[in-house]
């Protein structure tokens, strides 16, 4: 599948194969279109960089998806610690990020997905992420972020947990329950 | 569980699904030219630096010794110590970018049997904007000239005509991010009027006429609209005639030009097809002209 010899036909291939689910992974992450795209991009220059050294036994997906989760988390600390910054000047600002030909109108209940998902901490988001939305299995998800299967499974639950406290998923479902 | 999947499906539908179509485009294209490099770097360089490096050091031995060298050697670096410093300092903090989207557009062509005879892969557009660059640094206005075969790069990846944009688009956008110095992009075309629409002569001398267009549709239009009015208008002053004046466009396809990209961008035709390179050189001296006079003021 990787062939050295000819990098370009081989990056292209790859990016044509993943790039879908890379952006993806990195819009529920990010939560802006724009931040995704830029985040995918720096992924796959990433994985051209790094594809000499990829053994070919390995696998290329979960190898692509801990580079995007690396790419992902940098990006949190940064955004993180320029927010302090930012914060007291200019949070009456309208943000101009969103382009002009973005048709994706954003919901009440969207709004409040996206800041219950962004104030997850970043390994609760990613475990939920690779294993809710993109349906890794433990071990794959455990591959992808460099740690044991036990801690995959436990992260899972208290971020699924904490999630539903923040949406008030739990006391929804009981006052439809008790209809 | 079902509230689980409840929730993830919740998740899901609440982001977008797909990047962008210039985005997919943009960043394939990009890739496949650093994985060019990458390869290049890898094999090519190491084996010719070292068999060129060993041919250059028997070669300036034998020269050296063998010959007269040293004393020419001696006034080659006197000589041109002094330029090869002053163009080292205008590359630091260039004022002005010259590319060309359609590099192949060629000129002296005076009757095309098909539109095909009026590009050319060698001798093009794209020596009028190496003259305006020459010119340019003479007035002392650093800038770079950028003389990417764009039309090459869209044969080599198979890409249509209406991709030209998209590959310009890549350097240009490079070099504004590591040149915050940059105040001026020109994209230099040609025109494909008759002679009679694009020449003028001034003070018996012909000149290749100049028109200016500009993109309708992006967030720099008024700003790009005015700088380039101002520009037709300084030419007016020193060269009337030479300018056709601001053509607005870009609705019908749906185009940018590349404008988006900076508020001083001007994308212009400089002649037709039937015009000789040395009336479109003349033009371009003249442009430089009027390029330093506004950067002055």
């Amino acid at each position: 599948m990787v062939d050295l010899k000819n990098l370009e036909s081989s990056i292209v291939i790859i990016y044509n194969d993943h790039y879908l689910d890379v952006f993806r992974f990195l819009v529920y992450f990010s939560g802006n279109q724009n931040d995704a795209e830029d985040l995918t991009q720096e992924v796959f220059i990433r994985v051209l960089k790094n594809l000499p050294h990829f053994k070919n036994g390995n696998n290329l997906k979960t190898w692509i998806f801990s580079i995007a989760k690396h790419v992902a988390v940098d990006h949190y600390r940064k955004k993180k610690f320029i927010s302090v910054f930012k914060e007291g000047f200019f949070s009456q600002l309208e943000s101009k990020e969103k382009r002009p030909d973005e048709e994706f109108e954003i919901t009440e209940m969207e709004q409040l997905i996206h800041e219950a998902i962004s104030k997850l901490k970043p390994n609760y988001r990613a475990v939920v992420i690779l294993r809710g939305i993109h349906e890794f299995s433990i071990k794959e998800t455990s591959e992808i972020l460099h740690c044991s299967e036990s801690k995959v499974k436990v992260d899972y639950h208290r971020a699924l947990r904490e999630l539903k406290r923040k949406l008030h998923f739990d006391a929804r479902e009981v006052l439809t329950n008790a209809k | 569980m079902q509230n689980d999947k409840e929730l993830l499906d919740m998740i899901k539908e609440s982001y977008p699904q797909h990047p962008s179509k210039d985005f997919i485009f943009l960043t394939e294209a990009k890739l496949r030219q650093k994985a060019r490099r990458m390869n290049r770097n890898g094999k090519v360089k190491r084996l010719s630096a070292v068999t060129s490096s060993i041919l250059f050091f028997t070669l300036s031995f034998s020269w050296f010794f063998l010959f007269n060298g040293k004393e020419v050697m001696t006034n080659i670096l006197t000589n041109t110590g002094g330029e090869a410093l002053s163009t080292a300092i205008d590359e630091k903090d260039p004022l002005v970018y010259i590319y060309h989207t359609h590099n192949t557009e060629t000129y002296n062509v005076k009757e095309p049997k098909s539109a095909a005879d009026t590009y050319s892969e060698t001798k093009n557009v794209t020596l009028v904007g190496k003259e305006l660059s020459k010119a340019l640094k003479e007035n002392n206005i650093s800038n770079i000239h950028d003389d990417t075969d764009v039309l090459g790069i869209l044969e080599d990846q198979n890409l249509s005509f209406s991709n030209a944009y998209n590959v310009s688009r890549l350097k240009l956008q490079e070099t504004l991010n590591e040149y915050k110095s940059i105040k001026m992009v020109l994209d230099i075309h040609r025109d494909s009027q008759k002679r009679s629409y694009t020449t003028v002569n001034i003070d018996g001398k012909d000149y290749a006429k100049i028109s200016f267009f500009v993109s309708k549709i992006n967030d720099n239009y008024e700003a790009n609209k005015a700088f380039a009015e101002r520009l037709h208008e300084k030419l007016e002053k020193l060269y009337p005639g030479l300018s056709k004046g601001v053509f607005e466009k870009g609705e019908n396809p749906r185009n940018t030009y590349n404008q988006d990209l900076h508020d001083h961008s001007l994308s212009l035709n400089i002649g037709g097809h039937e015009n000789t390179f040395e009336e479109a050189y003349r033009t371009a001296d003249a442009l430089a002209e009027v390029i330093e006079e506004i950067m002055n003021e």
